[in-house]
């Protein structure tokens, strides 16, 4: 199956680690990270987000999603193909940011 | 909801301070441990100076390596269903567990693993015995935490227990920095985790999947159920066995999931695998409707992939989602715990028998019978590992816990071992640890001072471990230890013979004087060379009220068939070695 690309949405307990637990998830099956932007939720430090964009198949990437959601910390992974919702989540955090 | 922590003193009532480690060790108290294998170490010390004051309900089995504590840890989950709990110091001690985490990760065991830690001041500083224990450990377990102030470990251990053992059960480590262990904090009311947030280890039993699954059941002519160790788990074997009498439909059993329904039950086909029976490989290929309860179609089960099963319809039972389409595609995916799943398809499956089906397995079986079996138990004139564990079954009548390592012993007892009860075989199955059954043997006979207890292990995984002993020793722990001594590294022995040319590479070995080491540790110990002398020492050992060590010298260059060979499909499976190999 071809690669492409993919934009994965992950919303999580901000806890100590848990970037390391994602990104064991991606590099243990060899998913390549293209891109990465971690945040804590606005007004709630302990809950966090992700958002990556990765480089793998169809097949990989639906496998992966199940993979982390499998992480205690991990409340939801949603991804939908291309860079498009990677670009637009990473905007519209940098308004939040700057208002 | 995590954890609530409540003060045990009315209010307007001075609330009683007590340390971190005391805090712990009631927290463990309130969870049921009755329990801890352990090493102590300088980043633990305040814990074991607390438990001095607790030896009247907490049993401290001192292990003489972390790694026997993991796996005695496991080998007490594993029989009792419990959760098993190991303490350890940081750094060292800490490294240490880490292949018993992998093990009992793979292996879904639930095991709470409690790890000192330098003092918080220090950390990221490398201090004496620092390592990052939590991020090296977070591959290797379902969840772990480190907790830096005393206040924050009841919540821990209340969460670490309830993860190790909901869902598809797993190990969790806690790392807990010495600070917090000295610590002050009030003495609070301890209360179960009964959920996390975002955790959902339950999910509902998906009606309209099991209905699809039912219809499908209902048309088929040649259904088979390969049963995992989510059977055991789940507390499902009375459900696999109604499930199996009501459809007449054939199961075999994986290496975990052994025990999962009685071997003379009349709808067990045999064990399933690389050197797993004749009959369940080759039919594998030969149903229309797979039914896969509670496993994880481990390559060692599939062999290659694109010559598994491609002619079946796949229903796939996991509690774990991620396993459903991970190996084998499923065209129903049931999420779901298996008791639930199989009840609900027992319900909805029509009665029916399916003999001529039934028979092929048979058949199959008869074959591997007349060109495996019966020249290892029967017309045998050297002693072979089959006779040592048919023998072992036949004298204990299917009903002793097995403890097996890994390598050619363990798929001979898979294959020889009459398991009559869930939770009787206990193996590290995905991890392939060698070193695993001593300590874990410890582990279930403590678990189950009642129930015979047989370690059977070869020669080179003896060795791993081998410092157990003085474990055995110490506390009076009746394991019985049966070493098949063939001096050589067996299985990898086997490989070098088949597919790499019989060159040895490095797979024979010298031996010590097992008898003398077994003696030494006050251990009675016998050594059998004949086959005349064999039923004798079993006897003897099973008998006896107190630990035993039996070696058996078995042929040096058994090699244990059946066998799927590397690369090739399950029904592939060759039943005695090609003739340009021998």
């Amino acid at each position: 199956m071809n690669k492409q690309e993919f934009t994965l949405s992950i919303v999580a307990d901000n806890n100590f680690s848990i970037l390391n637990r994602i990104v064991n998830v991606l590099n243990r099956r060899r998913v390549r990270i293209k891109k990465l932007v971690a945040h804590e939720m606005e007004g709630n430090f302990r809950q966090g987000g992700a958002l990556l964009l990765l480089y793998t198949t169809p097949d990989l990437m639906e496998k992966v999603k199940h993979q982390l959601e499998k992480l205690i910390e991990v409340e939801q992974a949603e991804y939908s193909p291309g860079n498009e919702q990677f670009l637009a989540l990473v905007s519209e955090t940098a308004k939040l940011e700057a208002a | 909801m995590d954890a609530l922590l409540t003060s045990n003193k009315e209010p307007g009532t001075a609330v009683k301070q007590i340390s971190g480690s005391n805090a712990l060790l009631n927290c463990l108290l309130a969870e049921g441990v009755d329990t801890l294998f352990g090493y102590p170490g300088g980043a633990i010390m305040p814990v074991y100076d607390a438990l001095y004051h607790y030896s009247d309900r907490l049993r401290h089995i001192l292990v003489r390596h972390e790694q026997g504590a993991v796996h005695a840890a496991q080998g007490y989950a594993r029989v009792s269903g419990k959760v098993g709990v190991a303490l350890a110091t940081s750094g060292p001690g800490a490294m240490n567990l880490v292949t018993g985490l992998a093990d009992a990760l793979i292996d879904s065991t639930p095991i709470v693993c409690i790890t000192g830690q330098v003092f918080a001041h220090l950390l990221g500083t490398d201090a004496f015995q620092e390592t990052d224990v939590v991020n090296t450990t977070i591959p290797v377990t379902k969840w772990n935490v480190q907790v830096t102030e005393a206040k924050d470990i009841p919540a821990a251990v209340a969460k670490a227990f309830y993860i190790a053992r909901t869902g598809r059960p797993g190990p969790v480590l806690i790392d807990i920095t010495k600070n917090a262990q000295n610590e002050l904090t009030p003495e609070i009311r301890y209360e179960p985790c009964t959920g996390v947030r975002t955790y959902r280890p339950k999910p509902a039993l998906p009606i309209a999947s099991v209905e699809e699954a039912a219809a499908l059941i209902n048309q088929a002519k040649r259904p088979y159920v390969l049963a995992g160790q989510g059977i055991l788990l789940a507390g499902a074997t009375d459900e696999l066995k109604s499930f199996a009498e009501k459809t007449g439909i054939p199961v075999a059993c994986t290496l975990l999931g052994l025990g999962a329904i009685p071997q003379d039950h009349p709808n067990y086909v045999g064990y399933l695998g690389m050197h797993g029976n004749y009959g369940p490989n080759v039919n594998t290929n030969e149903c229309d409707v797979l039914i896969a309860v509670g496993m994880r179609f481990d390559d060692r089960v599939t062999g290659n992939v694109s010559k598994y099963a491609r002619q079946a319809r796949v229903i796939h039972i996991d509690i774990d989602k991620a396993e459903i389409n991970k190996i084998i595609k499923a065209e129903i995916g049931i999420h779901a715990d298996a008791r639930e799943a199989l009840a609900a398809l027992t319900q909805r499956c029509d009665a029916q028998t399916h003999p001529d089906w039934m028979a092929s397995f048979r058949a199959l079986n008869d074959l591997e019978y007349e060109k495996v079996v019966k020249k290892e138990i029967e017309d045998t004139t050297t002693l072979k590992m089959a006779e040592v564990i048919h023998q072992l079954s036949s004298l204990t009548g299917g009903e002793a816990v097995i403890v097996t390592d890994v390598g050619q012993h363990q798929m001979v007892t898979s294959r020889y071992y009459r398991y009559q009860n869930p939770r009787t075989n206990i193996t590290s199955g995905g991890a392939g640890t060698m070193g695993f059954a001593l300590p874990a043997a410890i582990g279930a006979k403590v678990a189950a001072p009642n129930q015979q207890v047989v370690a059977v292990i070869g020669d080179g995984g003896y060795q791993m471990t081998i410092q157990e002993l003085g474990t055995i020793m110490q506390d009076n722990i009746p394991v019985k230890i049966l070493v098949l001594n063939n001096q050589f590294l067996g299985m990898v022995r086997q490989w070098q013979q088949l597919f790499h040319g019989k060159r040895y590479s490095f797979t024979e070995l010298d031996n010590p004087d097992f008898i003398k080491i077994a003696e030494a540790y006050r251990i009675r110990a016998r050594k059998v060379t004949a086959q005349a002398d064999l039923t004798a020492a079993l006897l003897e050992m099973l008998e006896s009220p107190s630990s035993y060590f039996l070696e058996v010298v078995v042929e040096k260059e058994e090699n244990v068939f059946p066998m799927v060979p590397a690369g090739a499909g399950v029904s592939e499976i060759i039943l005695e070695i090609p003739k340009d190999k021998t």
